[in-house]
């Protein structure tokens, strides 16, 4: 599941934050323009008489009266009944496929179960129409301008959630952003008309922390509830509260079909509403022998089905970016072959992952190449994705899948403290769901690249909830704003681990931002207003101490985007040359930095900023996208009064001071040289051993190091490190860094010579300055 | 100074052994001084000139030594799963583990965490968790689940656990490997098993078929006893044989000899058999008792084979005697008697020899009686002894009387 945390900006390397972020640079400017404290629910008072302007189809309506007939008649009245204004052809257009989708026929019965309940599990397949029709026929029901609150449809992903604004917008024959907006992290597409709001589930959640009723809304819509992201469980968890103290407000869950018992008895048994999807069935063969290469085994039955099966076009699912971009060789190579010797039809091969430009994702859309010749066979096109095909995007034509099984999924360890990516085996919907992409257009087939036993017996019933795969002190500091005392029985879904909470609050303790009662601090409070990682939240509050609040918050925008440096596969020696040129021999924390400000310089200079990226292999749409994020939170600084002060560049403690505040945040996140001459390093307290990432730009690595990541491969590194000095460790984080906390060994032992120097460099320079 | 010289080994290798006074461990907290007096500040013991060299000296070493990556990779993962493997709970509860390194190399160098002094001599270090305080006041009880108070619990007590895949293979691949391996194991196991079965089944049989051998040899020698008892007892009584006395003890020679180089028995029996063979022979089997009459029986029945084969090579004999044939006069008895010529005037004419009428009818009682175990039969013998003769088999002794006072049982084993 490629879901990924709204507020934890950390995680760049998530598949599918680097889709979002062009588009959100292209509707920056706008969404920028709407104040964030905005209250909707005032501004529809103050423009209710516009209601008054045109005899709308509305008001002879009631609330939570509405029946099908009434709404349908509403739409199909010649003028917009939320505007005023005519409807569109276009509208008419769209209105006639809105009226063949499959949740249309139940519409009345939809409205009548709405009627008579608070909270209703909804459930639709694929294609039934539930994202873009179920917020609307809620909308003619709850009539928002009667009483000035709006509906929320949450969405797992950002690009989902503009998307289907868009549409929906349209839908509705409105400009997108006035009765129809959007809301995601560091965009806010909605205005003092809004009144159907799609958000990320992550959003959701920071609003309600400051409105913990979430008040502003009369109806709370959950969709694609089945990915049960970190965000919806902790929604799930809060609604259920809240629906307890307003009875006015209404939730609606909507799922694909699995496992909607659970959601239901979690609910109170709040009654269920299936609708139909619209899929055709599909055929699925797996192999009588388990693979010995899952990648070989794929480009042998893709190239297969291209020369046995019927027109249709192929959907491959694999891991990530370098096995997909492998895969696409080979096949392509394959396919040309085919063509000369057996007069096979053309294939087009595409790949599809999260760090793709927009420009190359939209390719997959194009049609399939028609035949070589005159009646020759028919071409057909094949894309090689990762799981963001498995359920965010849609491609139609899709007849065949082949699924190897694989997908990289987060895991979280308490024990280790490491958050990685690795591939792990799918589970059994994610498997279901794979194989019904083939099902889209007509009857399709599914090949898994695995034996049915195993199907049966080595994939779990359903992928693990976020939850459970997540450090959770972001979530714990969020919970804690909302004001959730008792974490420990937190009605929660799928609880996580003990050991996991544990490890929450005691980083959150020694990031201060928790004390020692487990109350949130003045800290802790602030370090919840940014949507960061608390680390990062704590290092940017604390950095003004360092006098380079201004370098700090640019880092901390790097950090929060994909990795701005561009290696191609055909130039990796030109990419690091030029990469040298920025590099810092002291971290690549002042790497990112540098190229950050040479950026900067050419944007001042007028350059054109694409070509001067391109040409320093930096990628641009990450660059201007940490931009975007620096201005924010930049905003959000000035809001709380935390200075942008900068040491002057001359200063030789220009770097020192940068490199001494990276500590205040991630002085968790140290390791050190197990001997001099050795590459080997070790985490502080965690004693695992590591090696710095071949990336890095640091030429002598010091004895100790503060990293901000450790990838956990066949290998363990750690990336994007800075040299450090163990005394800024004793000095900047003296809690963490308290001795008697340590377990015997090296690390104690260093850090113990290391107390004695300083404190006989103390006495000299004490008794000197006695003398 | 020379004794900082000793290479890493040696020195790890003592602060294994010896870790409570080993000068070298790598922990200066407690390092002796040279001057007590001499403290800084916070009342730590401040580092000579001297000391610092040795030190780092001796770190100098450690770190001199490079690992092979085989080491590194080694060590890496089983810090990770040692890391993954332990409860953060139980962290706080028991001492902390100590990571105990893998490969020797690993252990011969000197680090702390090697050298470290048993469980019991270092007190934990880890102090209780503030996180875990937290999460008791809100009423955690470690060991259980988190969630609500109501629901029966089926959260999760254990974080998910970390599989890092390796390569390429596809799912299921491993598991079949594992499988295949566990079958190959497994049939290997039982194959093993069986043969050991196998094996104790063999013993077992042998055991048996010897036990049934000794049993039946003692019931054969039982019931030579039997009927020589009989004998002795019928002799007692008055022969009633005696007129054919001589020739059957003549025939019985052969007979008895046969058996006895057959069946080992001891000499007095032979003498008896050779009796016995005379007395049982004309009297009907159905008067013998059932205990032994199986033994004559099959005497009996071995007797007339004997003697059908003696005709018939005599009737042969006799017809090659009538063929013309030249009689050489110069033949001594010896001569003529190997020729088979002698065999007239030698042998008493056959017919004399009674055979049980008997013979050839159905023996239900004795088929019954063969088809028992040998142990049981045994069991009647000895027990038809005792009351009619007073005699022990096993203590080889006649008693005066039927309480057959001295002797310790019916069974082989009381006899022990």
């Amino acid at each position: 599941m490629a879901s990924h945390d709204d507020r934890g900006v950390k995680r760049s390397n998530m598949e599918d934050n680097a889709a979002q972020d062009l588009k959100r640079i292209k509707r920056a400017e706008n969404g920028d323009a709407a104040p964030e404290k905005y209250n909707p629910y005032l501004a529809h008072l103050n423009e209710d008489g516009n209601n008054g302007d045109f005899e709308s189809p509305l008001d002879s309506f009631e609330r939570h009266q509405t029946t099908a007939a009434q709404a349908a008649q509403a739409e199909d009245s010649e003028l917009n009944p939320w505007t005023g204004q005519p409807h569109s052809q276009r509208y008419f257009d769209i209105l006639k496929t809105r009226r063949d989708l499959p949740v249309h026929k139940q519409r009345q019965e939809f409205l009548d179960m709405y009627h008579n309940t608070q909270i209703l599990v909804f459930v639709g397949e694929t294609g039934s129409g539930k994202t873009t029709q179920i917020p609307q026929y809620v909308l003619y029901d709850e009539l928002p301008y009667t009483n000035g609150k709006l509906i929320a449809c949450t969405q797992p992903r950002r690009v989902a959630a503009m998307s289907v604004a868009q549409r929906v917008a349209n839908e509705m024959d409105v400009e997108l952003g006035q009765e129809v907006g959007y809301s995601i992290r560091f965009e806010n597409r909605t205005g003092p008309k809004t009144m159907l709001k799609y958000m990320t589930d992550g959003q959701l959640l920071r609003e309600s922390m400051h409105d913990h009723d979430m008040s502003r809304y009369s109806c709370i819509i959950l969709d694609e509830a089945h990915e049960r992201t970190l965000a919806t469980d902790i929604l799930m968890a809060l609604l259920k509260q809240i629906a307890a103290r307003r009875k006015d407000l209404k939730i609606i869950v909507m799922s694909a079909t699995l496992d909607a018992q659970k959601f239901q008895s979690y609910f109170y048994d709040a009654p269920l509403l299936a609708v139909p999807g619209r899929t055709f069935p599909v055929e699925i063969f797996y192999t009588p022998e388990p693979e010995r290469d899952y990648l070989e085994a794929a480009v042998r039955t893709v190239l297969q089905i291209h020369a046995t099966e019927p027109e249709g076009d192929i959907l491959l699912f694999l891991t990530g970016e370098e096995e997909i971009e492998d895969a696409c060789r080979r096949i392509s190579l394959e396919v040309d072959d085919m063509i000369r010797e057996s007069d096979a039809g053309p294939m087009k091969v595409y790949p599809l992952y999260g760090t793709l430009p927009p420009a190359h994702q939209q390719r997959i859309f194009e049609k399939a190449p028609g035949p070589l010749r005159e009646g020759g066979r028919p071409g057909r096109k094949v894309i090689v994705s990762t799981n963001i095909a498995e359920t965010s995007l849609t491609i139609d034509g899709i007849v065949y899948v082949v699924d190897p099984g694989f997908s990289k999924q987060k895991i979280y360890n308490p024990r280790s403290r490491v958050e990685s990516l690795l591939v792990s085996p799918i589970s059994k919907a994610s498997a279901q769901q794979r194989a019904g992409r083939a099902g889209r257009t007509r009857p399709g087939k599914c090949f898994r690249l695995y034996t049915e036993k195993a199907f049966k017996k080595e994939l779990i019933e359903q992928t693990y909830p976020e939850i459970l795969r997540s450090n959770l002190a972001n979530t714990v500091l969020e919970l804690k704003k909302l004001g959730v005392e008792d974490l420990v029985h937190f009605d929660l879904m799928d609880p996580p681990a003990p050991e996991t909470m544990m490890r929450a609050l005691e980083e959150l303790n020694y990031l201060a931002c928790l004390d020692d009662d487990g109350e949130l601090t003045r800290l802790g409070g602030l370090a919840s207003e940014f949507p960061l990682d608390p680390a990062l939240a704590v290092m940017l509050i604390s950095s003004p101490e360092f006098y380079c609040s201004n370098e700090i918050l640019s880092i901390v925008s790097l950090l929060s985007v994909p990795s701005i440096w561009v290696r191609p596969n055909n130039a990796r020696k030109r990419a690091d040359e030029m990469k040298m040129h920025f590099a810092h021999s002291d971290g690549d924390h002042l790497t990112l930095l540098n190229a950050y400000h040479a950026y900067k310089g050419a944007e001042t200079n007028n350059e054109d900023m694409k070509r001067w990226c391109h040409e320093h292999f930096l990628s641009y749409r990450h660059l201007s996208s940490a931009d975007n994020v620096r201005a924010q939170l930049k905003r959000i600084m000035e809001t709380h009064d935390i200075s942008l002060v900068s040491t002057p560049f001359q200063d030789k403690n220009y770097y020192i001071n940068i490199r001494r505040a990276l500590l205040a945040g991630f002085f968790m996140q140290v390791a050190m040289r197990e001997s001099s001459n050795s590459k080997v390093y070790k985490t502080v307290k965690d004693d695992q051993l590591v090696m710095i990432h071949p990336s890095t730009s640091v030429t002598s690595p010091y004895d100790w190091v503060v990293y901000n990541e450790f990838v956990l491969t066949t290998k363990q590194y750690v990336r994007t490190v800075t040299n450090i000095r163990p005394e800024w460790l004793l000095e900047i984080a003296p809690v963490y860094y308290d001795l008697d906390t340590f377990e015997k060994g090296e690390i104690k032992s260093a850090l113990t010579r290391i107390t004695d120097k300083v404190k006989r460099r103390q006495a000299i320079k004490g008794s000197g300055s006695t003398r | 100074m020379s004794s900082t010289t000793k290479d890493p080994s040696t020195k790890g290798a003592a602060a294994d052994s010896d870790s409570e006074d080993d000068y070298m461990k790598m922990s200066f907290t407690d390092e002796p001084t040279f001057t007590t007096s001499r403290k800084s500040k916070s009342g730590k013991p401040i580092e000579t000139s001297l000391q610092r060299r040795l030190r780092l000296q001796r770190e100098g070493e450690i770190r001199g030594r490079v690992k092979s990556k085989a080491e590194l990779a080694a060590e890496e993962e089983a810090r990770r799963e040692a890391a993954l493997s332990t409860s953060l709970f139980d962290k706080l509860v028991a001492p902390s583990p100590q990571i105990i390194s893998h490969s020797p190399s690993a252990s011969a160098s000197p680090a702390p965490a090697t050298a470290v002094p048993p469980a019991a001599a270092a007190p934990p270090i880890t102090t209780k968790s503030k996180g875990l305080a937290m999460m008791a006041k809100m009423g955690f009880v470690p060991g259980t689940a988190l969630g609500a108070k109501s629901a029966e619990s089926e959260a999760r007590t254990e974080p998910i656990k970390i599989s890092i895949k390796d390569g390429r293979e596809g799912i299921g691949l491993e598991s079949e490997r594992k499988r295949k391996m566990q079958e190959a194991a497994e049939a290997a196991g039982e194959m093993a098993k069986k043969a050991r079965v196998d094996e104790e089944g063999y013993r077992e049989r042998v055991r048996r078929e010897r036990e049934e051998a000794r049993l039946e040899r003692q019931v054969y020698a039982a019931q030579k006893v039997a009927e020589g008892m009989d004998e002795d007892y019928g002799d007692e009584v008055g022969d009633r044989m005696g007129g054919e006395g001589e020739v059957q003890k003549l025939e019985g020679r052969t007979d008895s000899g046969e058996d006895e180089s057959e069946h080992g028995s001891d000499s007095r029996e032979k003498k008896r058999g050779r009796k016995k063979t005379g007395a049982s022979s004309s009297r009907p089997l159905r008067f013998i008792p059932v205990v032994y009459r199986g033994l004559v029986r099959s005497r009996e029945e071995a007797e007339r084979e004997r003697r059908m084969r003696y005709d018939l090579e005599q009737s042969s004999m006799l017809s090659s005697a009538r063929l013309p044939t030249y009689v050489d006069d110069e033949l001594d008895m010896d001569g003529k008697h190997a020729l088979g010529k002698d065999i007239a005037t030698v042998h008493k004419p056959w017919n004399t020899y009674v055979m049980a009428e008997d013979l050839d009818e159905e023996d239900a009682e004795l088929d019954e009686f063969n088809a028992l175990n040998p142990d049981e039969r045994l069991r009647r013998l000895v027990q038809y002894m005792r009351e009619k003769h007073h005699y022990c088999f096993w203590c080889k002794a006649k008693y005066e009387d039927a309480e057959m006072d001295g002797c310790p049982g019916l069974t082989e084993e009381e006899h022990d």
